[in-house]
């Protein structure tokens, strides 16, 4: 660290014993002296910790979701919904629903009739506590041109004042809880797997923020927590479960969980149940009867990126030519209460 | 001089640690507050509440539609203008005509093709006379709108009727206002109306630069 002292050549002084080592004291003490500056300025940001931030011995402790007893989990859902009322003064329920048996969900998302009006996407804002300010979304409505299909160069800003516009056609997107799914391969600590209805699910207390996952999706579906999350205490939905709207901490992954809170007990999605449109379809593609089943049978249904092999349980399709009525019938009379109207 | 010359990197070490330990610049977070999120955007209700009865609502007083009708008779033909429910402009492709729908003589229900009559809660029947695919998958489930439970074995299951969606009298399912769009950081202000382009990450810290010219 010290600069080397009198380098030879420097001229001038002949170098006395006594001087050189008062002056090499001087210099390694200085350094030194520098150096604990510095190790305390590398330690200054434990200031600003505040009460909390730090994991609690149970916390720092507690053993992955997979391994943990029902016991065990019983007392993590209990210390989840005391800090949410400690944080944020809210009373919750956090709940952590098995899979369903014989159950394994898709999506369906009809693209004839999205018209773009992102209602899914604050309907899914609402329901799943991700963090407000900086903004965290799961579903993105992709705005593209009629007659292509460049998701490179589709437009998620779109910002019209009507939707939807003439020349454009909506593709909103968000996890497609691939059956082969390349974010849980690439995880280097297990924090993310794939649940048996189909629901790739994290772990938000074991996931070690590296953002392997986010780089691997090919549907850029995962989002992460560069900040502590921000969400009004009044906007926090109080029907929480550990592995999905639990509200999460700084430095973790999080994503769409098809809202599996609400769907492991039977309930829609939060974007289905909001979408005007009636374009989003959920349900179990093992029942025969299921609406997604018929509509995997019988309509033209394609998935996003399908040559990347991630076998997607979330799939778009489209109506008959024709079967939209708004499209203007040439040479249609728009005759209204007669001749003169 | 020769003591600045011998010792100005544990001085600048020095310097920088002060400034570190001290921390005289404080920390602005470019977060911006959270933008409030219209009440509409998560509302699960279908864009039209339809009464799903006959009824017929003036100067605050309910009538049932066969109230007047079964006293006043209508005229036949239809292709003419209306002298009552002015308000009602009929705007639906080719079916011009209010009996293709309305039953002629009964007007608390609606008409089938064999001039039978069809309950006024029971649209999907009447807009399955011309509309045979969207009928067929609306039964299915691959068309309209769901609420409620997937799993009709744990909770209700609620299966709108295409009047909840179309106005029959204006059929196409209208253009809305979206939502507000992502502003992934909520960093600075946002993109002036019109603007379709990407926002330009270094714009936010020039905060007074005059927003990019709109087209
Ligand atoms: S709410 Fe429905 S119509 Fe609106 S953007 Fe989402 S999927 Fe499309």
């Amino acid at each position: 660290m010290a600069p080397p002292e009198n380098p030879p050549g420097a001229g001038g002084d002949v170098a006395r014993p006594a001087e050189v080592s008062r002056r090499g004291f001087l210099t390694q003490g200085a350094a030194a002296a520098a150096g604990l500056a510095a190790l305390a300025a590398a330690l200054s940001p434990l200031r600003h910790l505040k009460e909390g931030d730090l994991p609690t011995a149970e916390e720092f402790l507690q053993k992955h979701y997979k391994e943990m007893t029902a016991a065990e989990k019983a007392r993590v859902l209990g210390r989840i919904q005391e800090q949410v009322k400690k944080r944020y003064g809210v009373t919750s329920q956090v709940n952590d629903p098995p899979p369903l048996d014989g159950v394994e969900f898709v999506y369906g998302l009809n693209i004839s009739r999205c018209i773009g009006c992102r209602k899914c996407v604050h309907a899914c804002v609402a329901e799943n506590n991700p963090s407000r300010a900086p903004e965290i979304q799961y579903i993105r409505v992709l705005e593209m041109e009629k007659g292509s299909i460049d998701v490179e160069t589709a437009n998620h800003r779109y910002d019209a004042s009507q939707v939807p516009r003439p020349d454009k056609w909506y593709m909103p997107v968000q996890c497609h809880q691939c059956a082969n799914p390349p974010c849980v391969k690439v995880c280097p600590v297990e924090a993310t797997w794939q649940e048996p209805d189909g629901i790739t699910v994290i772990d938000y207390d074991w996931c070690i923020g590296c953002r392997y996952c986010e780089a691997a999706c090919p549907y850029w579906a995962r989002r992460f927590n560069f900040t502590e999350p921000q969400i009004e205490p009044d906007q926090l939905n109080p029907d929480l479960a550990y592995l999905s709207n639990r509200p999460r901490q700084k430095g973790v992954m999080e994503k769409c969980t098809f809202c599996l809170h609400r769907t492991r007990v039977g309930k829609l999605p939060a974007c289905l149940e909001v979408c005007p449109t009636g374009s989003r379809k959920f349900g179990n593609v093992l029942d025969p009867t299921s609406e997604v089943h018929y509509i995997l049978k019988h309509k033209r249904v394609f998935i996003l990126k399908a040559d990347v092999g991630t076998l997607p349980r979330f799939f778009y399709y489209f109506d008959e030519r024709g079967s939209r009525y708004h499209d203007p019938l040439e040479g249609a009379g728009q005759a209204t209460h007669g001749e003169g109207a | 001089m020769s003591f600045l010359r011998s010792f100005w990197v544990p001085l600048a070490l020095l310097a920088g640690a002060l400034v570190l330990v001290l921390d005289p610049v404080p920390f602005v977070s470019p977060v911006a507050r959270p933008v409030p999120v219209p009440d509409w955007a998560t509302n699960t209700n279908p864009v039209r509440q339809p009464k799903l009865v006959p009824h017929y609502v003036v100067a605050g007083f309910t009538y049932q539609c066969s109230d007047c009708h079964r006293i006043i008779p209508s005229p036949r033909e239809t292709q003419r203008r209306l002298t009552q429910h002015t308000d009602i402009e009929l705007n639906h492709g080719l079916n011009t005509r209010c009996f293709n729908c309305h039953h002629p003589h009964n007007r608390d229900a609606f008409v089938d093709d064999f001039g039978e009559e069809i309950p006024w809660n029971q649209p999907q029947q009447l807009c399955g006379k011309c509309h045979g695919p969207v009928y067929r998958d609306w039964e299915h489930g691959s068309h309209g709108r769901l609420n409620g439970y997937w799993d009709a074995g744990r909770g209700p299951q609620l299966k709108r009727r295409c009047i909840e969606c179309h106005d029959p009298h204006h059929p196409p399912f209208g253009s809305m206002t979206p939502a507000p769009g992502p502003d992934t950081l909520r960093m600075g202000p946002s993109l002036p109306p019109g603007h379709e382009g990407r926002r330009d990450p270094l714009r936010i810290y020039s905060a007074q630069a005059p927003p990019t010219a709109s087209h």
